[in-house]
């Protein structure tokens, strides 16, 4: 089982790099193969909305840089973790940059899941996703966010299972995993 | 408030100056806001933070307006990197200082899917933004149908557009005295340019004229990131 692990951390925060690593050892323990990326590290340019990815190279953004090896890292998983410091309830900006890239991996045709419109899947599965953020405190209207944000995600993206969990930085960076066992078909594959 | 006298107009949208829904619907607003007698400034997002020194004078204008307008196509769900990068700027700028200015913030999403509710999330994004950076929120609006405009300036889209115009008309008129954008024109702004099915032909149209134009009709399908 591979996963893909984006860390959108923003610069001086080892809370939610140590998140990150727990997160990681986790599922390396349970005989996954952990990519993980430290987006602040990486020179991702940012999405120019201009579509080509879509009607000039199909399925593949026209910036040859880490933005593409994201992408590729992503589908060819079989779950993908956001990880991020919340951020007004949603991601941090090195976060939000990696996953603009990521329509490469939808169809621009138009679809309709439970009578909303979204855009076709390019591919025949997509990872499974799970969100963790991490806040300093508890913030219901972050959290309820946060938590949609998610489930939009996983609707437009097309994964067959998705989950989220928050994180306060009062707790424990291991505490994370238990948003590993959270989701129905991602606890199947890690033991408790 | 007292009556406002500026206005930041900041466009979100990456695409080339003259070109975006979101820098349509803005600069609609912006004029109205001019006729009665409201100072506006326009910056886009991506070459504000181009470098420090206008980061820098990006922030200053956010100081200095009574009212800040952000306008944005919808990404993901959310907002774009870039706007996500100039809010999290402005709210450290901002945060556990004492400003003499609490200006009015609206902020106006568009997405390119028939529905407007797709924009709630980033909408409620926006909110949070505006509580953690000492602005009052003035609102949220969403635009379904994005691509029914595609940039052309509000006037030039013609008929379709008549309920866009008239939110937009009537957020002026709230934003001019100091007011929050009410709730109504919200439910107007909402509403879709073009019923749902036509959009979803013409924009699939699209999609596949483009493709031809750029010889990519037979790799639409493409998975070049196939499992290995």
């Amino acid at each position: 089982m591979r996963a893909t692990l984006l860390n959108g951390t923003l610069p001086g925060d080892s809370f939610v790099d140590a998140v990150g690593v727990a997160l990681a050892d986790t599922l390396q323990a349970a005989g996954w193969t952990v990519t993980p990326w430290t987006l602040r590290d990486e020179k991702i340019a940012y999405c120019l909305g201009c579509f080509e990815c879509w009607t000039k190279t199909p399925g593949l953004c026209r910036i040859d840089d880490a933005g593409r090896d994201v992408a590729r890292s992503a589908i060819q998983s079989d779950l993908a973790i956001f990880l991020t410091p919340i951020t007004f309830g949603g991601y941090s900006s090195d976060l939000k940059k990696a996953v603009d890239r990521i329509i490469c991996l939808i169809s621009p045709f138009f679809v309709r899941i439970d009578g909303e419109v979204h855009h076709h899947a390019r591919y025949d599965r997509y990872p499974d996703l799970l969100g963790v953020g991490v806040l300093p405190a508890p913030h219901p209207d972050q959290e309820k966010i946060f938590r949609t944000l998610i489930d939009r995600n996983a609707i437009n993206l097309h994964a067959r299972e998705h989950s989220s969990m928050v994180l306060y930085r009062s707790q424990e960076p291991a505490a994370a995993t238990a948003g590993l066992h959270d989701a129905r078909n991602i606890a199947k594959r890690v033991p408790a | 408030m007292t009556s406002p006298k500026t206005a930041l107009l900041l466009i979100g949208s990456a695409k080339p100056t003259g070109s975006s829904t979101s820098e349509a619907l803005g600069n609609y607003l912006a004029l109205r806001l001019q006729e009665r007698g409201i100072a506006t400034t326009t910056m886009h997002v991506a070459r504000a933070l181009r470098t420090e020194e206008r980061s820098a004078t990006l922030l200053a204008a956010v100081d200095a307006a009574d009212i800040v307008i952000l306008t944005f196509p919808l990404y993901v769900d959310s907002l774009p990197y870039l706007v996500t990068q100039a809010l999290e700027r402005i709210a450290a700028d901002r945060t556990g200082q004492t400003r003499e200015r609490r200006p009015l913030f609206l902020a106006i999403a568009n997405c390119g899917f028939p529905e407007a509710v797709h924009n709630t999330t980033a909408l409620a994004i926006c909110r949070q933004f505006a509580d953690e950076a000492g602005c009052a929120w003035a609102g949220g609006l969403a635009l379904g149908e994005g691509g029914a405009i595609s940039g052309r300036p509000l006037i030039a889209a013609g008929g379709m557009a008549h309920n866009v115009v008239a939110a937009l008309d009537r957020a002026a008129a709230a934003l001019a005295a100091g007011q929050p954008v009410p709730e109504e024109v919200a439910t107007l702004m909402a509403r879709p340019l073009i019923p749902a099915w036509a959009y979803m032909l013409m924009g699939d149209l699209g999609w596949l004229m483009q493709a031809r134009q750029n010889r990519a009709l037979t790799r639409l399908a493409g998975r070049p990131f196939g499992r290995e």
